[in-house]
This record gives C-alpha cells, structure tokens and sequence, in this order.
C-alpha cells in the first residue's frame, strides 16, 4: 500500500532508491542471510532466553536466593512437583530458583572472560600480523607458550591459593573471569593474525599505502573492519568455551562458594547421584543450553558474515 | 627427514622452558608457600617460618629457586610430597597414578578416532543428507555438553537406573565381586563408562573437522581431474581426497591430546578414577606444592611429545611440510 502511495510521487520515489541502495551494506546483507539461518535464530533465541532469565531472575524465580523453603518442611531432596518445579536439593533449597539465579554468573563470566581474552587477541593478531618480522616472531612464541601451558591445572591451584590465603570474597567469580580471559587468548590471536595477513596483502591496502595513509590509519580504518567479522565469530565462541571453563572450575570444588553457578550445583549433585537425579540434571541441562546457543549463534554468524561467500 | 625432526625437537626447548617459567611464576605469584603450608596452625612462630623457608630454600631469590628447580628436574628430581603420601617422591607418586591416565585417555582418542574419520566421510559424501544432518546436530551438542555432565548423566542412567555399571573407581574393593571372579575384567568393567563417555566426547569434534575438511578438499581440481580420468568414487574418496582431509585432523588431535590431558582432573573426578587428574585435585586441595609442580610438569611434557609426534605426522603425510 505505502509503495504505490509513494510511486503517485516520482520525486520521492527517487530519494528512496538511492537511499535503499546506499543501505544494502555488507550487514544488510549478513542479517539477511542470518534470518535464513534456522540454526541461527534458534541460538540467538537461546541466548535471549537465558539472558532474560538473568535479567529478572528475582521475579521469576519462586524464592530468593539463598532460601532453603525445603529445610523447616523437611523437603530436603523431594523430587520435582508443583510446588518445586525441579525437585530440592540438600539443604532445601529449590533447585528451579537456584537454576535460574545461576544463568546471571554464566553470564558474568562467560561475556566478561571473552571480553578480555578477544581484547588480548585482537591486540596481538592485529600487531603480530600488521608488523611482521621480529615483532611477529617474538609474539607468535609467547602465544605457543600459552597454548601449550596446561591452563585448568594453573587455575585450580590459584583459586585454591587466594581462597587460602586471601580474606573469603576475593577470590569469587570475578578472580575466574579475569584469569580465564587472561590464558584462553592465544589460539585467537592466532587465527585473528592469519586474518590479518590474508587482508594485509590485498589490493586496497596497497592503494591505501600508496595514498599516504598513516599504519595507524592502515591498521584501524582498512584492516580492523575486514577482520572484524572473524573476531564478532570468535567472541561468541569464546564465550562458550569460557561458560565451559567456569562450570568444570566449579565443578570442581574450586569455584565461587559465596556465588549461585550451575556447576557447583553439579558439584554438590555429583555427590548424590543416588539420591536425587533432578539435583544434577537440570543445572547441567542449562549450561548444556547456553553454551548450544552461543556455539549454533558462533556457526551462523561465521556463514552470515563470511565476505567471501555470496549468494 | 631426519633434519626436519632435529628442528622440530630444537623448537620444542624454548616452548618448553617458557611454559615452566610462567607455572613457576604463577605457583609464586599466588603467594608464599611456607604461609600456605602453615596456614592451618596458628600457634606457629615467626622463627619456625623462617626454618621452614631455609630448608626449602625459600628465603633465596626467584631466579636462585628456579635454577634449584631445573637442574633438580634434569636429575628427574620433583621432590617430596607433603600431603598426599606425605614423604614420597613426586615421581614415584606420578609413576603410580600415570598409568591409568593413559590407560583411560589413550583408549578414548584410538577409539574415537576409529570411529570419527569414517562417519565424517560418509556425512561429507552424502551432504545434507538425513543421516549427514543427524551426525552434524549430534557432534554439535557432543561438543556443547559439559564432560562432567555427560559423566553424570551416564552414572545415572547406566549405574543407578540400569545398574549396568560401577558407579566409579577402577576397581571393586573386595574380590568377591569381581566379575567370573577375574582381576582383568574387573578392570574392563570399570573402565567401560568413563571410556565410553570420553570417546563421545573427543569424537564430536573430530566428526566436525573430519566432515568439513572432506567437504573442502572435495573442492579441490585435483578431484575432479581424478573424477574425471574415471577413477572410481571409492578410489577418488579414500585414496585422493582422505589423505589431505587428514591434515588438519592431525594438527588437531595433537593439540586436543594435551587439552585431553590437561581436562584430566575433571574426567577423573567424575568417575572417580585413580589417576594423575584426580591426584591433581587431591593434591591442590592440600596445596601440595611439590606434587602440583610435578604433574603440571608431566602433563607439559606429554603435550610436547604429543606436539611432536603430530609434527612427524604431519611430515609423513604431506611432503610439503617436511621439504619447507
């Protein structure tokens, strides 16, 4: 109905032309592949899920966090009805409320640790593929060192070590988000240097170079935005992975006590796999949930942002 | 050949010391092993601290302490637990425990790999088929299940419910259990779960890269000449195009053993199994220092070896590499 309206006015007609071809960008096009994507949507809808989840776990949930409604009923470990969706565990806590308290710390770490592991990353692909030579050589070996370092085992004992010696509430989620983020960057930095070289040799970069513009100029105005979908790819990836790392932590027996996460709602249900399945099943159902959303949400945008393929 | 592996082995030595100055950096960092140690005991005095730092040779600087700590390494020196097996030397204590790590680690990788490479070809040859579809969704959510989970939900199903299998350890206390009354069995009957769950484990990303490695090679003009002189597609499948899909599944499997490795301590936790994981777990709980030195150690150096024998592999397989 709008567009005949607007062809009774060739004037207008025109203007909107030339505005709908300025729009159809490299993102237009990636978002309308993404919409094609099942898969995709699917992910980002997981992804919205738990992220509303977190935000207003308070009204969601049925009881506050730390409430043991189980405890003065002697519902400890009653298995899921009406009253308690997925069951309670030891103390009576209900494992539904704690379920949905634990989707913000996924979160936290997962957004957090990705955060700083891509910031790392991209610093050292985009210097380590832009300069080359020795720069390159020195920082390639420094990201070999961190791949091959056994990177749980360093931060188990140094979440073991604060929590022994630091004043309890030092070593929390924040003490995991920050040293997962600070050891997982290396295979990143890597692939986002590949990138980097395969970008630095094209045409564009030599007619830049040409023209005068500043390595500053090169690096961030021609370089960054044709590797920035690799890294977009990479961060959603990473957070998962970081989701990953936390819940094994966690699970563990080495994680945040003074925090609500699903893998030390593992932990404790790991612990009376005889007693009480839905204690486990269900925490270990969400991670399984998050880190499917943001990996199938990682797999669409690489085919949706992908320059090279075209319809 | 020859030269390309003396290389390879000369490169592995920096990596090598750059990742034990950095755990001996970091085990540092986290704060003063003696205070650690004594933690627990308040009434001890300033000069049994100070006793302490002297005979471990804690009160020399950093850099004295990791010379110290070298050059008692290339004696195959880690020195002595304090916590677990309190007295024991670290190696022995690893040499015990090691066995059972490979045991379970190493059967997981053959088996998943026997499995993976030809379910991953038949899923590329026959892309987006119902079955290519099936593989691809159910190695996805291989890969986005927590191990642990996967452990448990299986303990639950197997062990509870059905009552199939132990529910962990690698062996029954008493005797009398034993299945037909045979040690090995035994063994066998506890090893089935673990293996079983960490073979899905490993083998969902294998399947992935298998599959999407074939599919790029399928591409290649190499291919469709061999089509084209009418060989058979078996022959263009599994003698031209298999060949070169293995490439990155090579490089791959040699970073994911030591990432295998390195997720020891959950496995093990998991299934209770008695190996070097587990040791870890126990070990930092205590804040065994010298037995968490030792196995982070151990486990470097078999991710190096891992390292070089992907780097052998790779050499084997594609002469380019090895001419380079």
């Amino acid at each position: 109905m709008m567009k005949r309206k607007k062809s009774a006015r060739p004037k207008l007609q025109v203007q909107n032309e030339k505005k709908r071809s300025r729009g159809v960008s490299q993102w237009n096009i990636a978002w309308r592949r993404f919409k094609k994507n099942k898969a995709a949507l699917a992910g980002a809808l997981i992804v919205g899920f738990i992220i509303f989840l977190a935000a207003f776990d308070s009204l969601i949930a049925p009881y506050r966090p730390n409430d043991t409604p189980g405890f003065y009923a002697g519902e400890t470990r009653v298995s899921p009805s009406l009253k308690y969706l997925f069951g309670t565990d030891y103390v009576g806590h209900d494992v539904f409320s704690q379920v949905v308290y634990g989707a913000r710390s996924a979160l936290f770490v997962g957004f957090g640790s990705a955060g700083i592991a891509m910031s790392i990353a991209v610093v050292v692909g985009l210097i380590s593929g832009y300069y080359g030579g020795f720069v390159d050589n020195l920082l390639m070996r420094i990201t070999e060192i961190f791949l091959v370092i056994p990177f749980l085992l360093i931060l188990l004992v140094f979440l073991r070590v604060i929590t022994a010696v630091a004043p309890s509430g030092v070593g929390g989620l924040s003490t995991i988000m920050l040293m997962i983020g600070l050891f997982s960057w290396a295979s990143n930095a890597r692939i986002i240097r590949g990138e980097v070289l395969r970008v630095k040799e094209s045409e564009f970069i030599e007619a830049s170079k040409t023209l005068g513009a500043s390595k500053r100029r090169i690096i961030f105005r021609h370089i960054f935005p044709n590797v920035l979908h690799i890294i977009i790819v990479l961060t959603t990836l990473m957070i998962a992975t970081a989701i990953l790392v936390e819940a094994a932590v966690s699970f563990l027996g080495f994680g945040d006590a003074a925090a609500i996460t699903w893998g030390q709602q593992l932990q404790k249900a790991n612990e009376a796999v005889k007693e009480a399945w839905w204690e486990g099943v269900f925490p270990g159902l969400f991670i399984t949930l998050l880190v499917l959303g943001f990996s199938l949400l990682g797999n669409g945008l690489r085919d949706a942002l992908d320059p090279r393929l075209r319809e | 050949m020859l030269r390309y592996l003396i290389r390879r082995i000369l490169y592995l030595i920096p990596l090598f010391f750059g990742v034990l100055i950095i755990v001996f950096v970091a085990s540092r960092i986290a704060g003063d092993p003696v205070r650690l140690m004594t933690v627990q005991n308040p009434r001890i005095t300033a000069e049994a601290r100070a006793n302490l730092s002297a005979y471990y040779g804690l009160d020399k600087p950093l850099y004295y302490q990791f010379i110290i700590f070298l050059a008692e390494l290339f004696q195959g020196n880690l020195g002595n637990a304090y916590g677990i097996r309190a007295g024991t030397p670290v190696a022995t204590l690893i040499g015990d425990y090691a066995w059972l790590t490979f045991e379970l680690q190493l059967a997981a990788l053959f088996l998943s790999l026997l499995i993976a490479i030809p379910i991953g070809v038949i899923s590329a040859k026959k892309q987006y088929s119902k079955l290519d579809i099936s593989v691809t969704t159910t190695s996805l959510l291989g890969t986005c299940i927590p191990i642990f989970y996967m452990g448990i939900i299986a303990i639950i199903l197997f062990s509870y419910f059905l009552g199939w299998f132990p529910y962990g350890g690698a062996h029954s206390i008493l005797p009398a259990t034993y299945p037909f009354g045979s040690y090995e069995l035994d063994g066998l009957w506890h090893m089935a779960l673990p293996t079983a769950i960490l073979t899905f484990a490993t083998l969902a990303p294998i399947v992935l890269l298998v599959r999407s490695s074939m599919l790029e090679v399928l591409r290649q003009d190499y291919i469709l000449a061999a089509r084209a002189s009418g060989l058979s597609e078996r022959s263009v499948i599994y003698k031209h195009a298999l060949r070169n899909t293995l490439i990155p599944v090579v490089t791959y499997v040699g970073l994911y053993f030591g990432a295998m490795l390195a997720g020891a301590p959950v496995t093990e936790t998991v299934f209770n199994w008695p190996g070097v994981g587990r040791l870890f777990v126990q070990a930092t709980t205590k804040l065994d220092f010298p037995v968490i030195m030792g196995i982070t150690v151990f486990i470097t150096i078999m991710t190096l070896i891992a390292n070089l024998i992907t780097d052998i592999t790779y050499g084997y397989i594609d002469p380019r590499i090895r001419l380079e």
